[in-house]
C-alpha cells in the first residue's frame, strides 16, 4: 500500500475468510492496520463516525447478512466523500451479473477467492502491489 | 251450329283445331264416362293412340285405387256442372297405359249434353321440386334439431325467433320460456343491458362487432349460472326480415384445460426458478466453508509441520486435495446450471477458430497428434457454449488417452437440417454398456484418483447441445477408440 499508515477496511462475515486476508496481509508484511466489519451496514457506521480517517482501500465481499456488497456499493457510490475509495471486491460469485452491477458502481477491481490459500496470498499480493504503485486523490 | 254437331262431327273426323293446338292434353267425356276426343297432347301424355283411348272410359286414366270415388265424383259433376279445378287442395294422380302414375292438375268444363272437356297437366316436376324442397326444410330442421350446438335465431329487435334443443340443454330454458324474449335473457349483466344498444348501433351504423367473426364470451343459464362460450353470429334476409343465428358452442372444458395448462406452466417456471437459484445458493453457500476447510488445512500443515508425523501430513495432503475436488464439482453445477440460465448473444461463431481456442487452452502433450479437418463450417450460436462443447470433447480425448502416439481427429460433415461434428480419438474405448450412464451428470467410468474428473463435462455437452435442439451420441471399441458424433442444426439456436 501507498500509505502505510491508512488502514485496510475489510468488508466479510465470514471469520475465517477474515482470518485469511490478515494472515496473507502478514505473510506480506503489509503493515497497514486492518479493519474488519461484517456487512455492509457496519461499514457505512465506521465510515461515517466523526473525524474518521478515510481507509486507503476497501476489500468487499458480495454475500453478507444484513447488507450485502452491491448495496452498501451503491450508498459508497453515491456518497460524494466516499466514493473516491478504491474498492476491490473479493467473492465466490462467478456470476456475471454481480461483475456487471460491481463494474457498474465504480469497483477497482474484481478478485474470486481461491479455494487454494496459496493462492489467495498470491491475489492479496497483486492487490498490494498495485496499490503500492497507483495513485489516490487526498 | 250446334255445338253437339261440332262434336258429333269430331267423333269421326279431324279433331277441333283448338283442342289439337292446346300444350296440356284435353279430353272430352261424355255422361256415361267414356272418352269421346283426345288431342295430340292427350295421346303423349298417356301413351294411347287415340283409337284406344276412345274405347276406353275415363276411369281407365285414374289408378285403380281412385276409381270407384271418381265416378261417383262424376255423377255428381253431371248433376251440378260447371267449370271448375278438379280436387282442390288434394294430389290426383293419373294413370299411363305403361301404368305408371303422374301427379296432375285437372281442370273440367262443362259441355253441352253432359259433355265434359278434362284438361290434364302433368305437375310431376313442380311436385318434385316441391318434394325437394320439402325435404331440404326437413334435412335442415333435423340438423338444427340434432345439432350439439346451441343454434338461436333473433329478429332485428332481438327477440328469440327458435331456440334448438342443445340450446334448450345448455342454457337450461324450453323453448316456451324464451320464445318470443329478448337474446339479453341469456347473458349476463352487463352484457345483458349493453346488447339492445349493441344490437341498434350495428343496425343503425352497419358496425360490426361479433357478426361474422366470432368471439369467446360469456353466457348465462336458467339458473343464474355463468359458463365461457365461442359465439359465432350470421346475419340472413328472409323476404324482407333481417334475422341473426347464433352459434353457440360451450368451452367451459376448454377453457378449463387452458387453464390447467396455464397452471402446470407456471408451477414448472417457478419450480424451474427455484432450481436455477437453488444451483447458484447451494454452489455459493458451499464453497465458503470448504474455502475455510482449505485454508486451515493449509495453516496446520504449515503451522504445525514440526509437530506432524509422515501419516499426519499425508493426510492433510489428502484432506486438501478432496477440498480441491470438490471445489471443481461445485464449479461444475455452477457451470452445468448456467447453460440455458444465462443467455449470451447469438453470433456467427467460426468452429476453425473455435478449436484452434480450445486447444491452446487444453495444450496437449507432444505425443498427442490432433487432426482438425479444414474448413469447419461457421455456425450461429452463443460463442461461450460451442467453446464448452469441443473444450470438453477435446480434454476427454486427451485426458484419457493411453497409446504412446496418440490421435485426435475433429471433423464436420453438413446434412440438409444440420451439421455433424464428430470428435474421435484412439484411446481406451468405452463399453457399449456404459454409453447412456456417461452423460449423465456426475457420472465417471475411471476412479478420480487416477484422473480427476468431476463427471460434468459430457453432461454439460449434452445439454447445449440438446439446448440448440441437437442430438450427441457416441460409438467406441473398447481398447481401439470412441467417436463423440453431435449435431447442430444449420439454423443456429432453436
Amino acid at each position: 500500500m501507498k500509505s502505510t499508515c491508512k488502514a485496510i477496511l475489510l468488508v466479510e462475515d465470514d471469520e475465517v475468510d477474515a482470518m485469511t486476508v490478515r494472515r496473507a496481509l502478514k505473510e506480506l508484511h503489509v503493515n497497514n492496520p486492518l479493519v474488519v466489519v461484517e456487512n455492509g451496514e457496519e461499514a457505512l457506521g465506521y465510515l461515517r463516525q466523526p473525524d474518521q480517517v478515510m481507509p486507503c482501500i476497501i476489500l468487499l465481499d458480495l454475500n453478507m447478512p444484513v447488507m450485502g456488497g452491491i448495496e452498501f456499493l451503491e450508498v459508497v457510490k453515491h456518497d460524494a466523500v466516499l466514493k473516491r475509495i478504491p474498492v476491490v471486491v473479493l467473492t465466490t460469485s462467478d456470476e456475471q451479473q454481480d461483475k456487471v452491477a460491481s463494474f457498474d458502481l465504480g469497483v477497482a477491481g474484481y478478485i474470486r477467492k481461491p479455494v487454494d490459500y496459496q493462492q489467495f496470498v498470491e491475489a492479496v499480493r497483486s492487490i498490494d502491489a498495485y496499490w503500492t504503485l497507483s495513485e489516490l486523490p487526498q | 251450329m250446334q255445338f253437339s254437331n261440332i262434336i258429333n262431327g269430331l267423333e269421326e273426323k279431324d279433331p277441333l283445331w283448338l283442342l289439337e293446338s292446346a300444350a296440356d292434353a284435353m279430353l272430352i267425356i261424355d255422361s256415361m264416362g267414356r272418352i269421346v276426343q283426345a288431342n295430340g297432347a292427350a295421346e303423349t301424355l298417356f301413351g294411347y293412340a287415340r283409337a284406344e283411348l276412345f274405347a276406353l272410359s275415363v276411369e281407365s286414366l285414374i289408378p285403380p285405387r281412385f276409381r270407384a270415388t271418381h265416378a261417383l265424383q262424376r255423377q255428381e259433376y253431371a248433376a251440378h256442372p260447371g267449370s271448375r279445378v278438379m280436387g282442390t287442395g288434394l294430389e290426383l294422380y293419373s294413370l299411363r297405359k305403361d301404368g305408371s302414375e303422374f301427379a296432375a292438375d285437372i281442370s273440367l268444363s262443362s259441355l253441352e249434353d253432359g259433355y265434359v272437356l278434362a284438361t290434364v297437366h302433368d305437375i310431376t316436376r313442380r311436385k318434385h321440386a316441391e318434394e325437394a324442397l320439402a325435404e331440404q326444410g326437413t334435412r335442415l330442421a333435423a340438423i338444427v334439431e340434432t345439432a350439439v350446438d346451441a343454434i338461436i335465431t333473433i329478429n332485428e329487435r332481438g327477440t328469440i325467433d327458435s331456440f334448438n334443443p342443445a340450446a334448450e340443454r345448455l342454457f337450461g330454458y324450453a323453448p316456451d320460456d324464451v320464445l318470443g324474449k329478448n337474446i339479453s335473457l341469456l347473458m349476463p349483466s352487463p352484457y345483458r343491458e349493453e346488447h339492445d344498444g349493441y344490437l341498434e348501433h350495428y343496425l343503425t351504423t352497419g358496425e360490426k362487432r361479433i357478426i361474422g367473426l366470432g368471439r369467446e364470451v360469456v353466457a348465462q343459464r336458467k339458473d343464474g349460472s355463468t359458463f365461457p362460450i365461442e359465439l359465432a353470429v350470421s346475419e340472413m334476409h328472409v323476404g324482407k326480415r333481417r334475422l341473426f343465428t347464433g352459434l353457440v358452442h360451450d368451452i367451459t372444458l376448454r377453457k378449463q384445460v387452458e387453464e390447467r395448462q396455464a397452471q402446470l406452466i407456471r408451477e414448472l417456471e417457478s419450480a424451474n426458478e427455484e432450481l436455477k437459484n437453488f444451483a447458484y445458493v447451494v454452489s455459493h453457500d458451499l464453497k465458503a466453508p470448504l474455502r475455510a476447510i482449505g485454508s486451515l488445512a493449509d495453516w496446520i500443515s504449515t503451522d504445525q509441520a514440526e509437530k506432524l508425523d509422515a501419516d499426519g501430513k499425508e493426510h492433510l495432503r489428502l484432506l486438501t486435495q478432496r477440498v480441491r475436488r470438490m471445489d471443481s464439482l461445485i464449479d461444475g453445477i455452477l457451470e452445468y446450471s448456467r447453460v440455458g440460465r444465462v443467455r449470451e448473444a447469438v453470433v456467427a461463431v467460426d468452429v476453425n477458430e473455435i478449436i484452434k481456442e480450445a486447444l491452446a487452452m487444453l495444450a496437449p502433450s507432444p505425443h498427442i497428434r490432433v487432426e482438425v479437418a479444414p474448413d469447419l463450417p461457421i455456425i450461429r450460436a452463443e460463442r461461450t457454449r460451442i467453446l464448452q462443447l469441443f473444450q470438453n470433447l477435446l480434454s476427454n480425448a486427451i485426458k484419457y488417452l493411453d497409446k504412446p502416439a496418440g490421435l485426435i481427429r475433429v471433423g464436420c460433415v453438413g446434412h440438409n437440417q444440420d451439421w455433424e461434428f464428430t470428435v474421435s480419438d484412439n484411446g481406451p474405448g468405452i463399453e457399449v454398456r456404459h454409453f447412456k450412464r456417461i452423460f449423465q451428470l456426475f457420472q465417471t467410468l475411471a476412479p478420480k484418483d487416477r484422473i480427476e474428473s468431476t463427471g460434468v463435462g459430457l453432461s454439460l455437452v449434452k445439454k447445449i447441445v440438446e439446448m440448440y435442439g441437437g442430438r450427441v451420441w457416441v460409438e467406441s471399441q473398447p481398447g481401439v477408440g470412441s467417436t463423440f458424433f453431435f449435431t447442430l442444426p444449420r439454423s443456429g439456436a432453436s
